[in-house]
């Protein structure tokens, strides 16, 4: 491409790469406006000398996450090739027939079983038909109708998660030396970047880093300078050394799960991800197990039965403390609003859970409420909308605890 | 000036390095910003900061970001206590009176102040909080600080080539980005794989070679695994199979993995591992 070197060339060029730009933008990647004019810099410096350079180059300009790139790659051959851009909703389809195909693969019967078809009829397909099948189906599905059918709705137990986790494990793209920028684009070895995974262990890592709160404690091993030199003077001038104790975090945490009930179930390993973290992470940490809301009682035992602790004692504890709620927020109203909602015989109520729920948030000021369920779910939900007003709620994901960790450490 | 530095990085004797990579190296270096380079543990970020400095015959350093690191440690330090005592005891060379004489540099500070051209690896971002990252790319951006105690602004001489790594797969603050390249390292192919191996052991036979290898993406794909092998796993394990007089090639090929510790470095990885391992063969 001379056309891109020369001075002339780039004014011609540059309808082309505005509009590149644009697309850019319109596609949802984060381009800033200086970062293009960096690239025209780039362009004007005679740095680039092939498309396979400008793809490579505007790439590393212009795009600052991994997750963005299969976006760039299909932008890019569009842009440059007039490769189509894929309708997004067709592309989210097939995608999620291949994965439907893979999780057949693992398990065919439990995916017969949620498609309501007879195995036996499925097994007599070739994979290609099947993912066709599967593709039918799935068109099938959002024309009729939204959020019925459970399996490829957003909630409950269907056997592909609406996270879009993809259980084939990273693609390993090749050697891209002898391929053209738009062969190279068309790969798309970015795809599985760009999707979001489920968290680990160290991803919570990250997004609760900010979390904590530094004291002094441990040995005195820091020298106070302004008090040394004050401690110094009174001295008159015989040398005085003040030590301190070095600052440390010691953030007191509660951490209250919800583990009782199947609609908590398939977030088990995730919130058993968060909770291992914490345990290792905070020094002063309680964790305390609940099913559903909170009523009189909270336990420190996983069965809920050995170890109980009377809510309305919590007045004893530290202000200071961030209390993290982890549950879905849904649960018959009146088990959130009556007095004696609880759903277990025998447990005497004084006061309905909303009340418990309001002194706990009115006790600690700083306080969160986690819910593995998407935004979008809880404000269907009637009892996760009257527990959001008592507690701020964020999905449990990175983004959500990213939110959660900056209120917890807002100063009021 | 361009000119002369642009396409001189084109790799060093112990780093494979893709088109793709130099390109954006080269152009880091010519735009004069920041590079940062993302990418799986164990991909090579921080071997790239030594190749490149090799490459360009430049001195590197190296600045550790720590959790608890303030910006100002990387920039200079006062050091009070030293002037203290010499103003007490009288005995030292230096001139009490000058506190100039008491301030050392960082490492960014060593790299402004140095007569030639240095590479700057700033090795993990990511574990600093986000305060710290946005300041220092201040100081990056305008290639000069304040030294407040004795009111000095130290100006860089050579504009240090930087090179940034990060390990989160959260993205860093927006105006930090801003501010970068970025360059995500995908995890090496097969071939790319292979060549790695042939510069780290050249006298590796191409028959043992390919059976690490085949050995090697058959256990990346092993599924409930939180950190898998990297490449510098793989370097590793292949150096201790050398090192092993008992070690025969038809162990990998019967599905058996001597020495699985040295590629796992999680117990929990190296349970659900050892378990697979053990039902292929």
């Amino acid at each position: 491409m001379p056309g891109i070197v020369n001075e002339a060339g780039v004014q011609e060029d540059n309808i082309l790469f505005v509009s590149f730009f644009y697309n850019l933008r319109e596609r949802g990647i984060p381009v800033t406006p200086t970062s293009f004019l960096r690239l025209q810099r780039a362009l004007c410096m005679g740095l680039i000398h092939s498309l396979k350079d400008f793809y490579v180059v505007a790439r590393a300009i212009l795009v600052k996450s991994e997750r963005y790139f299969d976006v760039y790659d299909q932008v890019f051959a569009h842009h440059f090739e007039g490769v189509e851009l894929p309708d997004l909703e067709d592309v989210e389809l097939s995608e999620m027939a291949k994965l439907l195909l893979e999780e057949w693969l693992k398990n065919p019967a439990a995916v017969a079983a949620a498609l309501d078809v007879d195995e036996k009829d499925l097994s007599k397909l070739t994979p290609e038909e099947l993912e066709k099948y599967f593709l039918d189906r799935l068109k099938e599905q959002t024309e009729a109708h939204h959020g019925g059918n459970k399996w490829i709705g957003t909630g409950g137990t269907s056997p592909v998660g609406h996270s879009g986790y993809h259980p084939g494990g990273m693609r390993v793209g090749g050697i891209s030396r002898n391929k053209s920028a738009t062969k190279v684009a068309l790969d798309r070895r970015y795809r599985d970047y760009s999707q979001e995974g489920p968290l680990t262990q160290s991803q919570i890592g990250e997004a609760l880093k900010r979390l904590r709160r530094m004291i002094p404690s441990g040995p005195m091993d820091v020298v106070n300078v302004q008090k040394t030199i004050y401690e110094t003077m009174r001295n008159a001038g015989e040398i005085e050394i003040i030590f301190d104790r070095r600052l440390a975090d010691r953030l007191k945490v509660i951490l209250m799960i919800d583990n009782g009930g199947w609609s908590m179930d398939p977030y088990i390993p995730l919130v058993q991800t968060l909770f291992d973290y914490t345990r290792n992470q905070f020094k002063d940490l309680k964790t305390y197990f609940f099913h559903n809301t909170i009523y009189d009682m909270v336990w420190s035992d996983t069965a809920r039965y050995h170890k109980p602790e009377l809510v309305t004692d919590f007045i004893k504890k530290d202000p200071e403390t961030r209390i993290i709620i982890v549950g879905d927020a849904s649960m018959a109203p009146y088990e959130l609003m009556s007095e004696g909602g609880s759903i277990y015989f025998g447990e005497k109520k004084r006061s309905p859970s909303i009340e418990n729920l309001r002194f706990l948030a009115q006790t600690f000021r700083h306080c969160v409420w986690l819910n593995p369920h998407s935004r979008r779910a809880w404000e269907s939900t009637w009892t996760a909308d009257i527990i959001r007003k008592v507690f701020p709620m964020f999905e449990l994901t990175l983004d959500g605890l990213d939110g959660a960790v900056s209120h917890l450490m807002s100063r009021n | 000036m361009v000119q002369n530095n642009f396409n001189r990085f084109r790799g060093a004797s112990r780093y494979v390095l893709d088109d793709e990579l130099a390109k954006i190296v080269n152009v880091s270096i010519a735009l004069e910003m920041p590079l940062l380079l993302k990418g799986e543990p164990g991909t090579g970020k921080t071997m790239l900061a030594y190749a490149i400095a090799e490459n360009l015959d430049m001195p590197l350093i190296v600045l550790n970001v720590k959790s608890s690191m303030k910006l100002v440690d990387a920039l200079y330090q006062y050091d009070t206590l030293t002037r203290l005592n010499d103003s007490r005891f009288g005995d030292s060379s230096k001139d009490v009176s000058n506190i100039e004489e008491y301030i050392k540099m960082g490492k960014i500070g060593q790299a402004f102040v140095a007569d030639t051209r240095k590479v700057l690896l700033i090795d993990e971002i990511d574990k600093a909080d986000t305060d710290f990252q946005d300041d220092m790319l201040d100081v990056l951006d305008q290639m000069e600080f304040d030294i407040i105690e004795i009111d000095k602004t130290i100006s860089a001489k050579h504009r240090p080539v930087i090179i940034i790594t990060s390990n989160a797969k959260k993205d860093l603050s927006d105006p930090f980005l801003g501010r970068c390249n970025f360059h995500h390292i995908a995890f090496p192919g097969e071939d790319t794989m292979r060549m790695i191996i042939g510069v780290h052991f050249p006298d590796l036979g191409r028959e043992t070679t390919d059976a690490c290898i085949k050995t090697f993406y058959a256990l990346r794909k092993l599924e409930g695994i939180e950190k898998k092998p990297a490449t510098r796993e793989l370097i590793n394990w292949i150096r201790a199979l050398k090192a092993d007089p008992d070690f025969k090639l038809s162990l990998l090929d019967r599905g058996d993995v001597p020495y699985p510790g040295v590629l796992y470095k999680k117990s929990s990885d190296l349970k659900v591992a050892t378990k697979a391992i053990a039902r292929h063969r």
